[in-house]
């Protein structure tokens, strides 16, 4: 198989604003290519490999040396077009050889496991050389794929959730054990595809990895007429979700993007390691305040997020906690599938007992979330109210009788905010501030997704600290894709979690909406353009707030 | 060195402008005499007392301007005189009649391009390359990174656009004028033969060109009541300012494309909203210009239309072009 086959994909999927269309798409695909390419393509378009074999500077200095082409005019370019790997894909039409084109039957496995790694063991001019003959020997519609894995910049609008469908349909398995496959470090290689696509459910295989995990929906109305002894109710902590799983003594640390992230909290692997029992507990990591014992801010556990073997001072620094919700699984027994109440039980008891053995010395790494006990709900209401003294985001709501499912599940969990009118928005516009903001970019425009498109849904300026407004100045510069007057269209990169006051349609806007008051919240650096919200997000807000 | 003054033409209030003539090269607002390059939109305006143009351009600004306009039309090549300056127009295989401009005076020759493209087009006259001292060009793709696919290989691509989802209705947004024209031609060509429907704007146009005797496909004027089976693996060619609103909701089970030259970039293509962008233009490509600047001759050059900053800084560089600038 070619990468000519890959080449077309990259083509269907980028043309096409369908899911349905897509999933088909990935579906035909998977079927007709090799193992070993289907591992190389999941992997690329789930965007696991991001790795940079080299920069978009390097390729447009290189290009611009082979082709005797001023930099300034690739520079000129670039602001056109805002992807180096597309620029040099672009100006390369220009520059056809007559070579033959003898990699046209390269295989993408080829490419990705030989030809591209292989660069890196060459010198300089070796490398520059060899980059010049794949171009001039690759057929002219792969060079826009080789160039963006060159420079780690392949991205197209295709999440794990759109491959886990195709799979799923492809070998006619439910969706769930699929994403349970596809959870974690998928490895491109013939097994982990035949793995991925086996017909035959092998439980022990699946024991390494994470539940798919219960999502929590926004407050509806008709909760409110339940009674308030339906319900337990814990403070909504804003960390990272995740899984900590200890199974045959190994401990591994799930988040919920599918990501084993023990390398970045050692002292929580550690500490839990020393635990008799074998477990699989839900809950919440935090930054936390030991003295005051509450949650830090959420910048401060940014600064440990990305960082892989954190040296002990900034252990110390930065100092986790684990707060546990619920308990998943206890020594080799699923049990997600008893009532909340009864987890809950559980929970508490084992929590004792670890406790109190003097050996394992968890307590300052490690608890379960206290519950709180609303006597009704304009009570419930109230403690939502106070929810910022304690630097938390408001209450979880949880049905007692609730069994542990998967996804967003309506009527099992609910979150209840403080500030419900909350939506992550990519920015997509920059404008120059005026008076004390003069010479930087203060007025930022953000987009949510309509499908594959970003559509502009609210202007903010105010929110970000000096230091990062001088920040986000700089990378505004860098990354602009096209100048309008005072304004610059950007890359779309950057998440920002944006406030309002209200919420309504609005013919006026292609969005369709209009927000009050917005404002930013927070910079959302941990997350991708992937991860903002739709304006069906937004609708759906919009329905629950009126 | 001249001043702008002193030039046979420049630029006044934002247009171009022959003092000598008191004529006015394709402006912007209503003006005495008018010479026009081409019937786009964009290069024409109501209300100017004299037109003057090609015989094509004539009979397309009467259909879009009104029978009763006062013009005056020449065949290509002929030449004609206005106060002892010898002007004449020359294909510029941009669209049906569209024109470059030559200005002769006291043995100075000065060249109009007009919108041009070098470009394989059947559905008008090939762009002629006329020598000239003075290049005035339109730069609107003057980047390295345009460079054009041969037509039929983007007319085979829609043709597999549209086969490849029968059980869609693909709808192509293009410039009513020149560009729908050019792709009937090609379409009709490739081993796409379903029917074809045009917008009633389209239509008008597709007409006019059958009577000037250019050779394009019968479409079918899109009626707002056809039934959705009908339009099942059709193409139906559509103008772009149709692709924002309701009227979309026609039709059901659609996959949309732009046919511009701007869909060359991901970018453009991902924001414009299209599922699909096609990268064919009426417009010359990088090295399109280039080759027109350098077959005509002139040693003086001047852009408008687009970023010419680029362009020029590249001709002064690279090829010692003299690029001179006007002040709008």
């Amino acid at each position: 198989m070619s990468l000519k086959k890959f080449s077309e994909l990259f083509v269907d999927l980028d043309s096409s604003n369908s899911t349905n269309n897509k999933i088909e798409v990935l579906k035909n695909y998977f079927f007709s290519n090799d193992p070993i390419d289907n591992s190389w393509a999941i992997y690329l378009l789930t965007g696991k490999s991001n790795k940079r074999f080299i920069s978009g500077r390097y390729l447009k200095n290189l290009f611009s040396q082979i082709y005797e082409y001023p930099v300034w005019l690739i520079d000129t370019c670039y602001l056109k077009v805002g992807d180096s790997a597309e620029v040099i894909t672009l100006l390369l039409k220009n520059k056809n050889t007559s070579r033959k084109k003898e990699l046209s039957n390269i295989s993408l496995n080829e490419l990705l496991s030989k030809t591209i790694p292989d660069l890196s063991k060459l010198n300089e001019e070796e490398k520059n050389l060899q980059i010049k003959n794949i171009w001039e020997r690759l057929p002219e519609d792969y060079h826009l794929i080789f160039n963006k894995i060159l420079t780690g910049t392949f991205r197209v609008g295709v999440s794990t959730g759109l491959i886990t469908k195709s799979i799923s349909k492809l070998i006619n398995i439910d969706e769930e054990i699929i994403s349970h496959r596809l959870m974690g470090n998928f490895k491109p290689s013939i097994d982990s595809y035949e793995f991925l696509i086996n017909r035959k459910i092998n439980l022990e295989e699946l024991n390494s990895k994470p539940f798919p995990f219960l999502l929590a929906n926004t407050i509806e109305d008709k909760i409110f007429k339940n009674s308030i002894n339906d319900f337990q109710f814990e403070w909504k902590y804003d960390g990272i979700r995740l899984q900590l799983i200890k199974r045959s003594g190994n401990v591994s640390l799930w988040t919920r993007g599918q990501e084993l992230v023990n390398e970045s909290f050692p002292e929580l692997v550690e500490k839990m390691s020393h635990i008799k029992d074998d477990f699989v507990l839900d809950g919440e990591l935090l930054v936390w305040n030991f003295k005051e014992q509450i949650a830090s801010d959420f910048s401060l556990l940014q600064k440990r997020i990305n960082r892989k073997s954190p040296t002990r001072s900034i252990q110390i620094k930065y100092p986790i906690i684990f707060i546990a919700y619920d308990l998943l699984e206890i020594n080799g027994r699923d049990i997600r599938e008893i009532k909340l109440e009864n987890r809950r039980i559980e929970l508490e008891k084992y929590f004792s007992k670890w406790q109190n053995k003097i050996e394992n010395n968890i307590s300052d790494i490690f608890k379960i979330c206290d519950l709180i006990f609303p006597n009704d709900w304009p009570d419930a209401l109230t403690y939502k109210e106070k929810s910022r003294e304690n630097n938390t985001e408001g209450l979880i709501i949880k049905k007692k009788t609730s069994i542990y499912s998967s996804g967003r599940k309506k009527g099992i969990w609910w979150k209840y905010k403080v500030d419900p009118m909350q939506l992550d928005a990519v920015l997509i516009y920059a404008k120059g501030g005026s008076g004390r903001r003069a010479g930087l970019y203060t007025d930022y425009s953000f987009a949510l997704w309509k499908d594959e498109e970003l559509i502009k849904f609210a202007s903010a300026y105010s929110g970000l600290t000096n230091i990062e407004i001088k920040e986000l100045d700089k990378w505004i510069r860098k990354n602009t894709i096209e100048k309008f007057g005072p304004v610059r269209s950007l890359k779309p990169e950057m998440v920002f979690e944006i406030s309002f006051e209200k919420i309504q349609i609005s013919k006026r806007h292609k969005s369709g909406i209009a927000v009050r008051f917005p404002r930013i919240t927070k910079w959302r650096k941990d997350k991708k353009i992937n991860d903002a919200d739709s304006l069906e997000n937004a609708y759906e807000l919009m329905k629950k707030i009126s | 060195m001249r001043t702008q003054q002193e030039y046979l033409i420049r630029y006044k209030d934002g247009n171009l402008y022959c003092e000598l003539a008191d004529i006015w090269i394709d402006p912007s607002k209503p003006v005495k005499k008018a010479l026009i390059t081409h019937a786009h939109f964009d290069h024409f305006t109501f209300g100017c007392e004299e037109y003057i143009s090609t015989k094509e351009t004539a009979i397309l600004l009467k259909e879009r301007v009104g029978d009763n306009i006062k013009i005056k039309s020449y065949e290509y090549g002929e030449e004609f005189k206005i106060n002892g300056i010898n002007i004449s127009f020359h294909p510029s295989g941009h669209i049906l009649g569209s024109s470059q401009i030559r200005f002769i005076f006291a043995e100075e020759k000065w060249l109009i391009s007009g919108d041009y493209k070098l470009q394989k087009d059947e559905t008008c006259k090939q762009c002629e390359i006329v020598k000239t001292d003075y290049l005035i060009s339109e730069c609107t793709f003057g980047l390295p990174i345009f460079k054009w696919d041969e037509t039929n290989k983007i007319a085979n691509d829609i043709s597999k656009w549209i086969t490849n989802s029968p059980e869609k209705t693909s709808l192509l947004f293009c410039y009513s004028l020149g560009k729908a024209q050019r792709l009937l031609n090609e379409i009709s060509q490739t081993n796409f033969k379903g029917n074809i429907y045009s917008h009633d704007s389209i239509h008008k146009m597709n007409n006019i060109y059958k009577k000037l005797g250019i050779n394009i496909k019968d479409t079918i004027k899109i009626e707002n009541k056809k039934k959705i089976d009908e339009l099942k693996g059709s193409l139906i060619l559509l103008p772009p300012s149709l692709s924002k609103g309701s009227y979309l909701k026609n039709f059901k089970n659609i996959q949309t494309a732009f046919a511009s030259g701007w869909m060359s970039i991901r970018a453009l293509r991902k924001r414009s909203g299209y599922d699909k962008g096609f990268a064919i233009s009426d417009h010359a490509d990088w090295d399109g210009i280039l080759e027109v600047v350098k077959k005509s001759g002139a040693k003086n050059v001047f852009f408008h239309h687009g970023d010419s900053e680029a362009i020029s800084k590249y001709l002064v560089e690279k090829e010692s072009i003299n690029v001179l600038f006007f002040g709008k």
